[in-house]
């Protein structure tokens, strides 16, 4: 293919606008991405600094070891939470800031607020909130009415989803207002076709609004599950994985195994059973998406 | 194109694997030492000596304050950091090459990865005796000079027990009695912060130095234990099962577990509960907090009548970084801190023998007279000290864990033990 | 004639019940601010009422303890650099994806699409010790050029996404009339772009400001460390008065709360054109 000497400058420019990126990438997130991948199949650790491969040894002691299927467990059934709840209150939530109400802005603003917030600090404010000692406002509100205690953060059933409590409390409100400016998006004659039908309140909502609310749930409900699945900064603050090891996640566990503990080439095998299952569940959550989406349209 | 992208990825993929396999991670970027301090110098040197420790700064006061004394020309830093993530911390600065220059504590495998500064034929070790130095000797080599003896019992509230006719128990069993006598007085008997892993391990463990280690059988128990000859779950289950009795009995409940540390301690400083189980490095914490506590300290009792146990042995210890910038420094602040002034400061604060040849260890403070026939029987021990290659934090932390797990009524005393035996197979593994 | 937007009595009980959760929903951080200013005790006894007497003193102690100046100037750093870094390239980057479709460019997008999805904290480890081995411990680059290039591959995503909307023609009589490519990119395309990267400027500053995972592995030193990293510090260290702890939470917290503030509507605004159209 000819190329004049002015295209070849631009092809290359082109090309060069690509490169910090691409170089910065390679560098602090390809070439890492990969190490893991070789480390996984070795024994690297301080005790073993010259590495040795391993092949699978590491994989198979993945499934003995109990942190690591606590671990997974955990955060699994967070993130399916986080996500379900956090959307099943948010687009109600959305619906009901779209009716023309004199405070809508402030409500948007209260109820986004906890999204800006450290989710560091909101576990430490929790930790404070949710307290067995004398100052803990949530046991003292349950004593004044004639309730007992919870124990909130020292129940290993419990501190798990009291743990995910705050972060309905911190995420609802995100995606609150994704799906209002999604809502506010959709035309008023869709709903005023569906009246002049006679349409009930729920007809609508499943044929006419949760169809058109698609790409903010996509978006929701992918953000939440990946957001959920890596975890850590609250669950650090509040509970630091216990009591026990109820409440550790697979980005603690990966921390615990592969630098406290130093085990380098176990803890990448860890870190890649996480990625392929980050990956698999957002392959699925696309896959189902996208199937409802055409059968929608 | 398509070419060139193979040889860049295959080219990636070989330098990923070339540096993996290089392995000196930790030792490029230091394999400059600073040289500028020659062992010529004299005390006019300036120098900043970082040190990094899991106690907390206040219990290092005189400590820290004679230091500056004694080396005016140095800057003394000292960092704490809470022992939830000391050795996550520590690891990361040995790591990186950089770091503190004395760090308090030793890990076997911060020894393994040759990031502790070999101390044989340093001067002032054979200062110390033996059985201070040998928890910190690997291969033959030392590792750290020991500060003074921890050890920690159960602080107990002088006026509630004259209130309720009740004297520190001498067995296990006088000891539930006495729970019960308190809560029948509506006295909470005990407070106990159970978010730490720390807690309920060293208690349990008291039970088993009582009943196991004072037997022939638990004398060289350790030494197998570290080469996997022996199973806490054979050596400890009797013993275990007898201090769980305290939680049939409700002394101890779920909900401690969302008690911290702190907590417990104002619980008891505020004369909340009776008991706390702790060491003197909280005594003036809690003298501070309510001036007109009268505390004692009695040891862990066992299932036999006697003078029971602490749970205790060779303090932390002081060990030096291999990569440290002011080795010379740091050096000079251990040959100082193994003089009997130095140890006086230690003590001070946070109470314990020393090991230091020469000093004089017969005073014991007022408050831990009712511990005086366990320090004469010599009863203070910590196992995981003598484990050799698994010494060190992971085994007991996961007891700890395990234990948080029996209490809220997840898993039996022999899951716990079973489970902490499955860590200890699992760090030997990995070591191998 | 009431339409179905009218304002009608169920709206005024839904307005009220949204009125009662949204003060519900204020409750943790109302306490969190009325308790920087009362004793322990008062705290204790009277968690919800106004303070017996106002203590501002707590701010002073945290400000000191914390030695805020500093560790809010670090903060400061780490977020300008990141975001104005992680624009920067991406933009560059995008546009070349969006205007320059060859097999290179597309195979290279698709490697930055894994970055969407598989977190940086999965290599954590290596990581780690490629920072060491850079000799970059305590350095807040690290921290830095961690933060540009595992946020590049979503800002990259939406920006060219955006830059697909936007119409071709004013580059290519640009382009006539002999502007080059850099040219044509700096003073036509980008600022047609505000839209995008105020949105995502506003994405990273809320995510780089708020990061603590990056510096607790990276920044080890007091003095290299953040905001955050001051108050986590300081976690546990209050027993009797706990309510010590309050202050330096709220001065975490108070940068960007200051900042949502003011900016909501825009910062609002801003993510939901991220979320919508991307």
């Amino acid at each position: 293919m000819k190329t004049t000497g002015w295209n070849l400058k631009r092809n290359v420019t082109f090309q060069l606008f690509v490169l910090p990126a691409l170089i910065g990438y390679l560098i602090f997130y390809i070439y890492p991405l990969v190490q893991t991948f070789i480390y996984s199949f070795t024994n690297y650790s301080l005790y073993h600094l010259d590495m040795e491969w391993i092949g699978i040894d590491n994989y198979t002691r993945l499934f003995k070891d109990d942190s690591v299927i606590i671990g997974i467990k955990n955060t699994v059934i967070y993130a399916l939470l986080i996500t379900l709840l956090q959307n099943g209150l948010a687009i109600p939530l959305a619906i009901a800031l779209n009716r023309p109400l004199k405070s809508r802005n402030g409500l948007r603003l209260v109820f986004f607020a906890p999204a800006v917030l450290s989710p560091l600090v909101v576990g430490f404010l929790w930790s404070y909130l949710m307290s067995s000692t004398d100052y803990g406002l949530i046991n003292q509100a349950l004593r004044a009415i004639g309730l007992n205690d919870v124990n909130w953060l020292g129940n290993p059933k419990l501190a798990l989803y009291s743990i995910l409590l705050t972060q309905v409390w911190q995420w609802t409100g995100y995606a609150m207002v994704i799906y209002l400016a999604n809502l506010q998006g959709i035309s008023k004659d869709y709903y005023e076709a569906a009246s002049i039908d006679g349409a009930k309140a729920w007809t609508v909502f499943r044929q006419i609004t949760l169809p058109l609310l698609l790409p903010s749930i996509s978006f929701n409900t992918v953000m939440g599950m990946i957001g959920g699945l890596k975890v850590f900064d609250v669950i650090f603050a509040m509970t630091g994985g216990g009591p026990g090891h109820s409440t550790e996640t697979i980005v603690m566990t990966l921390i615990n195994k592969g630098i406290t503990e130093s085990q380098f080439g176990y803890g990448s095998s860890f870190a890649v059973v996480f990625s392929l299952l980050i990956m698999i569940v957002a392959f699925i959550q696309l896959k189902v998406l996208k199937k409802w989406e055409e059968r929608l349209f | 194109m398509k070419k060139a992208l193979r040889v860049v990825a295959s080219l990636l993929l070989c330098s990923a694997i070339l540096s993996a396999c290089g392995g000196n991670g930790n030792n490029t970027g230091s394999e400059s030492p600073a040289p500028t301090n020659n062992s010529a110098s004299n005390n006019t040197e300036e120098a900043t000596v970082k040190i990094i420790g899991f106690n907390k700064e206040e219990t290092r006061k005189s400590y820290l304050e004679l230091l500056r004394q004694q080396f005016p020309n140095y800057d003394i830093q000292f960092q704490f950091v809470d022992n939830k993530q000391f050795k996550n911390v520590v690891t990361t600065y040995l790591a990186s090459g950089e770091g503190p220059d004395i760090i308090e504590g030793t890990e076997s495998s911060w020894i393994a990865a040759g990031y502790l500064e070999d101390l044989t034929n340093q001067p002032f070790v054979s200062r110390y005796y033996d059985t201070g130095i040998k928890g910190f000797t690997q291969n033959g080599k030392v590792y750290a000079i020991p500060l003074q003896s921890w050890f920690e019992g159960i602080w107990y509230n002088k006026e509630i027990f004259a209130q309720n006719n009740l004297t520190p128990p001498k067995s296990f069993d006088e000891w539930m009695e006495l729970h019960d006598t308190l809560r029948n007085a509506g006295v909470k008997p005990q407070a106990m912060g159970a978010k730490s892993w720390e807690s309920m391990m060293k208690q349990s463990i008291g039970v088993a130095l009582n009943d196991f280690y004072s037997k022939p059988e638990g004398k060289d128990f350790d030494g197998k234990f570290g080469t996997g000859e022996a199973t806490l779950s054979e050596a400890w289950l009797s013993a275990f099962k007898k201090w769980d009795e305290t939680i049939a009995k409700k002394n101890l409940t779920p909900d401690m577990l969302g008690v911290e540390y702190d907590q417990a301690l104002d619980e008891f400083a505020t004369g909340k509960a009776a008991m706390w189980e702790s060491g003197p490095w909280a005594y003036e914490t809690l003298l501070q907090k309510n001036p007109n506590l009268k505390l004692g300290m009695f040891p862990i009792p066992g299932s036999a009548e006697g003078s029971g146990w602490l749970v205790g042995g060779p303090g932390s210890s002081w060990s030096v970084n291999k990569n440290a910038k002011n080795k010379d420094a740091a050096l000079k602040v251990l040959d100082f801190t193994s003089t009997p002034e130095a140890q006086a400061a230690l003590i001070k604060d946070n109470f314990g023998t020393s090991f230091l040849e020469g000093v004089d260890n017969s005073g014991i403070p007022e408050q831990y007279a009712d511990s005086k026939a366990a320090f004469d029987e010599g009863h203070v021990y910590v196992p995981w000290g003598n484990w050799g290659t698994l010494a060190g934090n992971d085994i007991i932390m996961e007891l700890g864990k395990q234990l948080q797990d029996h209490l809220a009524g997840v898993k039996s005393i022999e899951e716990v033990l079973k489970n902490t035996d499955k860590k200890a197979e699992e760090i030997r593994n990995s070591m191998k | 004639m009431k339409t179905i937007d009218s304002y009608r009595r169920s709206d005024l009980i839904l307005e009220i019940l949204l009125i009662i959760l949204a003060l519900g929903m204020v409750v943790p951080i109302y306490y969190l601010f009325i308790t920087t200013f009362k004793s322990s005790i008062d705290a204790t006894l009277h968690p919800m009422w106004l303070p017996v007497e106002w203590k501002f003193l707590g701010y002073v102690e945290a400000w000191k303890a914390m030695n805020y100046p500093r560790v809010f100037l670090n903060n400061l750093v780490i977020t300008v650099s990141s975001v104005a870094g992680v624009l920067l390239f991406a933009s560059l980057a995008a546009y070349s994806f969006a205007r320059r479709q060859t097999r290179l460019n597309n195979f290279i997008f698709y490697l930055i699409l894994i970055g969407v999805t598989v977190p940086f904290q999965v290599a954590t480890i290596p990581l780690f010790r490629l920072i060491s081995n850079l000799g970059l411990i305590d350095n807040p680059a690290a921290v830095i050029f961690v933060n540009i290039f595992t946020l590049i591959s979503f800002n990259i995503f939406l920006i060219k996404n955006f830059i697909n909307t936007v119409p071709m023609e004013l580059e290519e009589s640009a382009s006539i009339d002999g502007c080059g490519v850099t040219g044509t990119f700096f003073r036509i395309t980008l600022p047609l772009l505000l839209p995008v990267i105020a949105t995502v400027a506003i994405l990273n500053t809320l995510t780089t400001w708020n990061d603590f995972f990056s510096p607790l592995l990276f920044l080890q030193s007091r003095e290299k460390g953040v905001i955050l990293q001051e108050v986590y510090r300081n976690i546990g260290k209050f027993s009797v008065d706990w309510t010590a702890f309050f202050p330096m939470m709220v001065l975490g917290i108070a940068p960007l709360l200051a900042f949502y503030v003011f900016m909501q509507r825009f910062i609002i605004s801003g993510i939901t054109t991220g979320a919508v159209k991307g």
